[in-house]
């Protein structure tokens, strides 16, 4: 038996492998299917296998995996659940076993989830060179924690950038003249400062950095931190300035904003945005700020991306399974589909490739927006709820423009020696 | 002459005295009634107007059942949610209430030994915050197979498994009861069992209602252990959870409207059911604090 | 201290009596301290013995099956940790330490529980010794059975009760004070890492007052627990009394009506009602926009936002939820102080000021003490509150552990456990809550009027 088991698995790193050498020419799934067809020994069993993907994926991702199944042959039912990415990442954490076998995830989840031992090492299964070779550096960077790869990106499209109504904002590239249309216009400006997500915008335009070290166990061991400087101090000051003004609100969704002027999100929201804007609907890159010291910067901020991770198995058989649906489900035609579908950015490069994709106008906002980002490394937990707090002292006036430098830059190294003491 | 004055004096005093009260009286009907009129108005709003999300006004530019007509298609599983509440709703009625009972007539009629432990330790055991057990009881339901598709009956034991710890309002209304009632029976030569079957039940229908009632409200409210238990097995929801979701997680796109239908939806049976049962809930209210 | 001794002397006693069974009891008698049952079944008691030899049976069974297992790992709670295998790629999990601590407390829940039955086997040894030397008769296994209809009817009904309870309530509280003491946290999070005992150290964590501890922290949320405890109840008290008084006011008609529209709060579930308010306070909630539309208001009110202006929002919307549940239990009590007080207070010539400080309160007081009692301690563990309207923000870097200005304790367990996997620290939380409630029910509870004085206003 354990003999058998071994040659499926050489068989299947053989296939993958083989086929990631093959770059975009040949389509992954019949490749596979190829490869299992001629191949006696290999011996998948039979199971279940359950998916969890967000709500509006939940049927496309139940029809490719069905399709995957039948073009296979294999004796696998697979059901798929609508669960969230953060309630996903939450369930999996709480209990492992009872989890899902394949699960979307938002990147900033994927060190609590190694950390939880819910996510199946790829590295050496040949996924990994695959994974590297179809999609964007980025995306295959965030799929890895300490070098070892962890799970199959699935969009590149988990950054954020500007929507705003252009009947509202005249010039979309600068920040506070976008904060001023919207006071002027009785708008709304929303800005989630108090996340750890967005907030890196400022702090990452003035030059700042934050950046986690972790080893393969996803244990953080050092943090790059500068945000105890000067230009610490005009990020800072950027954000309470942009805080005081009339129109500025603090969020991040349009389903839950009110008389929306401007608005920095996702593509996620793309839809959204649409229904809430109407003909006024518009996108742009974030816009430049003049820091305290005069200078212009252009806001930065997070590229981030959404992952497919398999959990850990202990059978054989449908590891291989899980591993061939994941890449399958994360494949140039899935990635197209689900784009076509939903909106969704691909990570795949030869899907960002696709006429239609290019066209897209919050794609080509996120894509004119990613020059200036840095791909989102790991982050510990304790990081994102840390940030919340920085964001509500600016928020509830506890560090406001009547703040001394002085007292600016104490806050800022209470926040930069707090998460220096996140990494062991 | 001068007390027919001090009448008529009286009298006006009265009189405004009772047009402040109907002032006062009409801005708290204002203020307790706003939430609802607001959630209704806000379910009613068309989903092109703001795209179901949030908007800055309260009355829809254009009234539809859009909402409503989506949580009744087959694209969502409200009903099937709804269902689930219900049923774990009505089979914890029924536990709950013949838990407290049999609870509460051991305690207020009998007096053994070990009574005073029973009741102190329930008292030590409330004072425990019981959201920390949330892990634990997860765990201890999947051992049983009652997590994710066994989710319904998962949450129908614990909803019933602790709820004797509730006795106090039952046990308090028992002891008003005439302990010689009990006694004539005794020497009529009932047994225990008789007696609480045949005298002590049927003179506790304001009670029971109570009882039954609380317990009927409670599972429509938890969002936060029903989907521990439900662990991304939607079919298990119930619909606190899935509502929950909709408005406090990023994954959802326009469910504010579908949130407030869903909200009057659970709300209006639940409020004509407490409506008509309101006098015994007031008696059971009552009585609880007065018992402590 | 005497409640203490009592109990010693209690288990002293019960050993005698054992140790009395063993050397007056027969061979039957003896033989029965190992194999239950066997007494019973050779004097020809067969349900008994049957009942009691298959207790010791299935609990034998157990324990080899499942119970030694966890057992004997408990000291440690697993060596072995999960690992994955280089060649296959397959995990293969190794011990579970959260398992092994919540079935090892299980197993010795169940072996206390057979030393119960045990016990119950001796005893029932001994009486059919004594009854046979005096040639009386064991009561028939009918008897006892309507004995448990009868005067042993507590028994029949507690068992399930009883059953639940232990299972389901104290089995994981236990589980969560055990938790407190080890290291159960995002660095050890089972199964795919163990993690094991460490004693006093989260304790020592939670009144360390360093940068990193959490002692200043913790005590501003205890602090803004008990402010908020406080005021949640006795506002609402007050409120709802008010309230209940203008409604039962002499001449003002639709008494019911009044009565109905408050009580329509109590039905509509929390989480609907009490999320929508959450975000009509909103800085661009209805609100704020309305005000600001109607030029009452230049920028929003941050009822959220703003850390001493969320606390009084919250306390102030908690009264929505509150006042109908006073106002239906002032009405019942109002209702029920003699008429003859208040005419006997007017003939003497007191105002109406006059009459419900002397007696209106006073007996309103005296009823309801114990109920305001256990509504101050409910406050403090009000999770929905809280959760619903601020989910306790604003957070502020003055504050470790992620806590914001309007958490409670309770809150801010749970947000320990949901956002940092910090179990070990929300069960060391979990039992200061414990401490802090038990504190409080004590002290007050020798204070209250209606327990000094039993027979006040009889």
């Amino acid at each position: 038996m354990k003999k058998k088991v071994l040659s499926v698995l050489l068989v299947a790193a053989m296939t993958a492998t083989m086929f990631a050498g093959c770059g975009n020419e040949t389509t992954e799934a019949p490749a596979d299917t190829q490869a299992a067809s001629t191949e006696e020994t290999v011996d998948y069993g039979s199971g279940s296998i359950t998916i969890w993907a967000a709500e509006n994926v939940q049927e496309l991702t139940q029809q490719l995996a069905d399709q995957f199944i039948a073009d296979n042959g294999l004796d696998y039912t697979v059901t798929v659940e609508a669960v969230g990415e953060g309630d996903a990442a939450g369930n999996m954490i709480t209990d492992v076993e009872g989890g899902a076998d394949i699960f979307g995830f938002a990147q900033d989840q994927i060190s609590r989830l190694v950390s939880a031992g819910a996510l199946q090492q790829l590295t050496g299964t040949g996924y990994d060179e695959w994974i590297a070779e179809q999609n964007d550096a980025g995306a295959a960077g965030a799929a890895t924690v300490g070098g070892v790869t962890y799970a199959f990106p699935m969009t590149s499209d988990n950054g954020y950038f500007l929507y705003y109504d252009s009947s509202v904002v005249t010039d979309p590239t600068s920040l506070e003249k976008i904060a001023e249309d919207c006071a002027a216009a009785g708008k709304n400006f929303y800005f989630e400062i108090n996340s750890g997500w967005y907030q890196t915008a400022f702090f990452f335009a003035t030059g700042c950095e934050l950046t986690y070290d972790t080893d393969a166990d996803a244990n953080f061991t050092a943090c790059n931190i500068n945000y105890a400087s000067d230009a610490g101090v005009v990020a800072l000051k950027e954000i309470i300035e942009l805080q005081s003004s009339p129109a500025f609100q603090n969020g991040s969704s349009v389903d839950n904003g009110t008389n929306i002027g401007a608005i920095v999100d996702g593509t996620w929201d793309s839809g959204a945005a649409q229904a809430a804007l109407g003909d006024n609907y518009a996108c742009a890159k974030l816009p430049s700020f003049v820091g305290s010291d005069g200078n212009t910067y252009q806001l930065s901020g997070f590229g981030g991306f959404k992952l497919l991770g398999v959990k850990p198995q202990t059978e054989a058989g449908k590891l291989q399974v899980c591993l061939m649906l994941a890449q399958y489900l994360t494949n140039t035609e899935s990635q197209l589909a689900r784009y076509n579908a939903v909106g969704w950015g691909p990570s795949n490069v030869a899907a960002q490739g696709d006429a239609s994709v290019q066209s897209d106008a919050a794609l080509a906002a996120l894509a004119e927006q990613l020059v200036y980002t840095i791909p989102q490394g790991n982050y510990p937990g304790d990081y994102w709820t840390l940030a919340t707090s920085l964001g509500d002292d600016v928020i509830s006036g506890n560090l406001s423009s009547s703040t001394s430098d002085e007292d600016l830059m104490a806050a800022l190294q209470t926040f930069q020696d707090t998460c220096i003491s996140y990494a062991q | 002459m001068a007390k027919q004055k001090e009448k008529k004096l009286h009298k006006q005093h009265n009189a405004l005295s009772n047009g402040i009260a109907y002032v006062v009286l009409i801005l708290i009907s204002i203020v307790w009634l706003a939430p609802f009129v607001m959630i209704v108005l806000q379910s009613f709003r068309s989903y092109n107007e703001g795209g179901g999300g949030m908007v800055e006004y309260l009355l829809p530019k254009t009234f539809s059942l859009d909402s409503y007509k989506w949580l009744f298609s087959s694209e969502s599983q409200f009903f099937k949610w709804y269902g689930n509440t219900f049923i774990i709703a009505f089979f914890i009625t029924l536990g709950q209430t013949a838990m407290v009972l049999m609870v509460s007539y051991a305690l207020s009629r009998m007096r053994f030994k070990g009574r005073e432990l029973w009741m102190r330790v329930c008292l030590i055991l409330g004072m425990f915050p019981g959201f920390l057990t949330m892990i634990c009881l997860y765990f201890l339901l999947k051992n049983f197979g009652l997590t994710q598709a066994g989710a319904i009956p998962g949450l129908i034991l614990i909803g019933v498994a602790s709820s004797g710890m509730g006795y106090y309002v039952c046990k308090g209304f028992f002891d008003t009861i005439p302990k010689s009632l009990d006694e004539a029976a005794r020497i009529d030569g009932a047994s225990r069992a008789r007696i609480f079957f045949t005298l002590t039940i049927p003179l506790s229908k304001p009670i029971i209602i109570y009882t039954a009632l609380t317990a009927f409200m409670a599972p429509w409210c938890d969002y936060i252990f029903a989907s521990y238990v439900a662990f991304g097995y939607s079919d298990s929801y119930n619909v606190a959870v899935a509502l929950f979701r909709w408005v406090k997680t990023n994954d959802y796109q326009g469910y504010f409207t579908r949130f407030c239908a869903g909200g009057v939806l659970i709300a209006v049976p639940i409020t004509i059911l407490f409506m008509c049962l309101q006098k015994y809930y007031v008696e059971g209210v009552t009585g609880g604090a007065v018992k402590g | 201290m005497k409640k203490i001794a009592d109990f010693f002397k209690g288990i002293g006693n019960d050993l005698k009596e054992i140790g009395v069974t063993f050397k007056e009891g027969d061979w039957k008698t003896r033989i029965s301290f190992l194999i239950m049952g066997f007494g019973p079944l050779l004097r020809k008691y067969f349900v008994r013995g049957i009942a009691f030899l298959a207790i010791e049976v299935l609990y034998i069974y157990y324990m080899v099956v499942s119970g030694s297992k966890f057992l004997a790992k408990f000291n440690t709670l697993g060596t072995e940790g999960t690992h994955m295998d280089p060649k296959t790629f397959l995990t293969v999990y190794g011990d579970n330490s959260f398992l092994i601590l919540l079935y090892g407390l299980m197993a010795i829940l169940i072996t206390l529980l057979f030393i119960v039955v045990w016990r119950m086997n001796i005893r029932e040894n001994r009486k059919e010794e004594l009854a046979a030397k005096e040639g009386k008769a064991v009561p028939t296994v009918k008897q006892d059975l309507y004995s448990l209809l009868d005067e042993k009817f507590h028994a029949t009904l507690l068992t399930l009760p009883t059953t639940g309870i232990a299972t389901f309530m104290i089995l994981p509280i236990i589980f969560m004070i055990c938790v407190a003491f080890t290291n159960y946290d995002y660095n050890h999070q089972a199964p795919a890492k163990l993690f094991t005992w460490v004693g006093l150290e989260n304790f020592k964590n939670l009144f360390s007052f360093g940068s990193a501890g959490f002692g200043g922290t913790f005590f501003r949320v205890l602090g803004w627990t008990l402010v908020w405890a406080f005021f949640a109840t006795f506002l609402n008290y007050f409120l709802g009394m008010g309230v209940a008084i203008l409604i039962n006011k002499k001449g003002v008609k639709f008494k019911k009506l009044w009565r109905t529209i408050l009580v329509m709060s109590i039905a509509i579930p929390q989480f609907v009602s009490l999320l929508y308010v959450s975000k009509l306070f909103a800085n661009d909630g209805l609100i704020n926009s309305y005000l600001m539309k109607w030029g009452w208001i230049d920028s929003a009110i941050p009822f959220w936002t703003d850390p001493m202006l969320a606390r009084v929002t919250i306390i102030i919307i908690n009264c929505w939820i509150g006042i109908p549940y006073l106002m239906l239990i002032s009405t019942g009590i109002l209702m029920n102080i003699p008429e003859d007080l208040y005419e006997s207070a007017r003939i003497d010539g007191a105002n109406a000021w006059q009459m419900f400080r002397k007696i209106t309160l006073p007996y309103m007081l005296f009823v309801t003490g114990p109920y305001l009692l256990t509504q101050f301690t409910g406050n403090l563990n009000n999770f929905n509150v809280i959760f619903l309207l601020s989910g306790g923000g604003p957070q502020s870097m003055s504050l470790s552990g992620s806590a914001g200005s309007t958490d409670l304790l309770i809150t801010w367990l749970y947000k320990m456990t949901v956002n940092d996997t910090n179990y070990s620290m929300a069960a060391v939380i979990g039992i200061m809550v414990f401490v802090v409630t038990a504190v409080i029910s004590l002290i007050v509870y020798g204070m209250l009027p209606s327990v000094k004085d039993e027979e006040g206003f009889q």
